[in-house]
């Protein structure tokens, strides 16, 4: 009796929880159903139609940008959040640590439509960044930043690296600075030092980070919405099209399945390499 | 402190703060914030081109915000007093229910093995990488068959299964320093389990549970997408308030009414840092 209870309770402080996420599996039940039926008559039928008119060139091409702008950012998000990530976990000072940690949450925080904005004005023929660029004469006439790629990329970048700096500061933060002044004592070369003491403690704090910016940015809706218009169309961005002029149901939610898909199967396949080069680097040593 | 004995190694060693890397960490920083920065420039602006740097500045865009709140515009669908409030009472109501939740979830997932716990753990995680425009088209088929109308509770629904994974992380992160020896104490002093929870155990927890709480109201204030997908005339939320006046065109006004909410995201996030402080914030 008393053995059966305690095992009932922790599930019982957790039923609020799983309450909530109860919702969320019905909704993408809902979602996945509504996929494989055909537009007008929903929840009867059951059609892969919406699938099939997603092998057109145009939806493959938003897939493969969706998927590239993702990738692309996650890789830069990751670079630029390394020495912030550092400079969260080793600074001494109280104060350089409250501005560091204020300065990583506001870009992730503050509502991306204000941070659009922003960047509308940046990107703009007349903006910052064209404005510099011409007075360093690193360009001869304003480049168009705004509702092409790039500019979307950047502001992916922007919006998603606070993901990356975070879960990378607390995986080095749990390592000891010490460690690596003993490795240098012992007489290992800076090399040795990033590759043996610092990465494989360091690395599920990055590849967390790094799956969470992927995901973040391949289901991003405002930032392509915002900066990239009509020219940039990120898969999120053509389900909203499909639902609000167009009412097709079928076919924004097989679009959102087969985002969520893609999105998981990537994270799969690099949670599969990092096993393997974690094993590699652990027969190394 | 070792560091100072061999004072030649500071610098040549990788993942130490040296000035490099100092400096870089403060440009990526400043980099990331520039939108924000630009965009509070901006509304200090005196002309009506989108031109940076304003050719002068002025507070003209601030009094016609101002004009704009006391006196809502016959033609706009609603006030921005009226999506201030929804958004507050969303916010705090996001809050409050998601504190409720995630609380016995870190104490259970902290204090208790048991089998599924690890899968429990991966779901409590998934709305952070379940894309925002499919949580916003899944709720909405969702709610349209639900037998009863829930007014602004579809949105502090999906506001609290957007705000949950960072609520319990929280509440986790600050519980996980609490030893079971507390509880163990107060039993020991004669306290039942109930109360050993309510005196013991939350106010040792109290930073953390603060701020998941102050996550889920940031979280929930600047929520756009998914709101985006669910809000009606009655439930519209600031974000997407300021979304309908930009749809036609963008006017510097935004920008005021922009700056007012970067403000009060600035303040809440000022105190979610004080309370998480050393700790960091768990994601």
């Amino acid at each position: 009796m008393l053995d059966q209870n305690s095992n009932a309770r922790p599930w019982l402080l957790l039923l609020p929880v799983l309450l909530f996420l109860a919702v969320l599996a019905a909704a993408a039940l809902a979602v996945i159903r509504m996929s494989v039926g055909s537009n007008g008559d929903e929840w009867h039928s059951v059609s892969l139609s919406s699938y099939a008119d997603l092998a057109t060139p145009y939806y493959m091409k938003s897939l493969w940008l969706t998927l590239r702008l993702a990738f692309q950012s996650t890789v830069l998000a990751v670079l630029l959040a390394i020495p912030v990530a550092i400079a969260m976990a080793r600074a001494k000072s109280k104060l350089a640590r409250r501005l560091l940690l204020t300065g990583v949450l506001l870009p992730l925080l503050v509502n991306l439509l204000l941070q659009s904005y922003g960047w509308l004005i940046i990107l703009g023929p007349g903006g910052v960044l064209n404005n510099s660029l011409l007075a360093l004469g690193i360009v001869q006439r304003p480049v168009q930043w705004l509702y092409r790629e790039n500019g979307v990329l950047l502001g992916l970048i922007q919006t998603a690296f606070p993901l990356a700096a975070l879960p990378m500061a607390s995986a080095l933060k749990a390592i000891s600075g010490s460690y690596e002044e003993a490795a240098a004592t012992m007489g290992a070369s800076r090399w040795q030092i990033l590759r043996h003491v610092l990465l494989p403690p360091a690395m599920p704090g990055i590849l967390s980070g790094a799956l969470l910016v992927f995901a973040y940015n391949a289901s991003a809706f405002a930032v392509p919405l915002l900066l990239g218009g009509r020219r940039v169309s990120m898969l999120a961005v053509l389900v909203r099209d499909q639902i609000t002029p167009l009412l097709n149901w079928p076919a924004a939610s097989a679009t959102s399945v087969v985002l969520m898909l893609a999105t998981l199967a990537v994270m799969a396949l690099s949670q599969k390499l990092v096993q393997r080069s974690q094993r590699m680097l652990g027969d190394a040593q | 402190m070792t560091s100072l004995a061999i004072p030649f190694l500071r610098r040549a060693l990788p993942g130490q703060l040296t000035w490099l890397t100092g400096v870089l960490a403060a440009v990526v920083l400043i980099l990331a914030a520039m939108p924000i920065i630009t965009m509070i420039i901006m509304s200090f602006g005196a002309s009506d081109t989108l031109a940076f740097p304003p050719p002068s500045y002025g507070l003209q865009w601030y009094r016609a915000a101002w004009h704009t709140f006391m006196s809502p515009d016959a033609s706009d669908v609603l006030s921005m007093g009226q999506a201030l409030g929804t958004s507050l009472m969303v916010a705090f109501a996001t809050m409050l229910i998601a504190a409720a939740a995630a609380i016995p979830a870190a104490y259970a997932l902290n204090r208790f093995n048991f089998p599924g716990k690890a899968v429990v753990e991966q779901f409590i995680a998934l709305p952070m990488v379940y894309p925002l425009v499919m949580l916003g088209i899944s709720l909405l088929l969702v709610f349209n068959y639900f037998p009863v109308e829930l007014g602004i509770f579809r949105l502090v629904i999906a506001h609290v299964i957007l705000a949950l994974p960072f609520a319990v992380k929280n509440c986790a992160a600050s519980i996980a320093g609490i030893g079971p020896e507390f509880e163990e104490a107060a039993y020991l002093m004669g306290a039942r389990p109930l109360r050993a929870m309510f005196d013991v155990v939350l106010p040792l927890m109290r930073p953390g549970i603060l701020a998941g709480m102050l996550f889920a109201f940031i979280v929930s204030f600047n929520e756009f997408t998914v709101t985006f997908f669910l809000y009606d005339v009655d439930t519209m939320t600031l974000p997407v308030w300021l979304y309908s006046r930009t749809v036609s065109s963008l006017d510097p006004t935004v920008f005021s009414f922009a700056v007012f909410i970067v403000l009060i995201d600035f303040g809440l996030i000022w105190l979610l840092e004080k309370l998480v402080g050393d700790d960091g914030v768990a994601l």
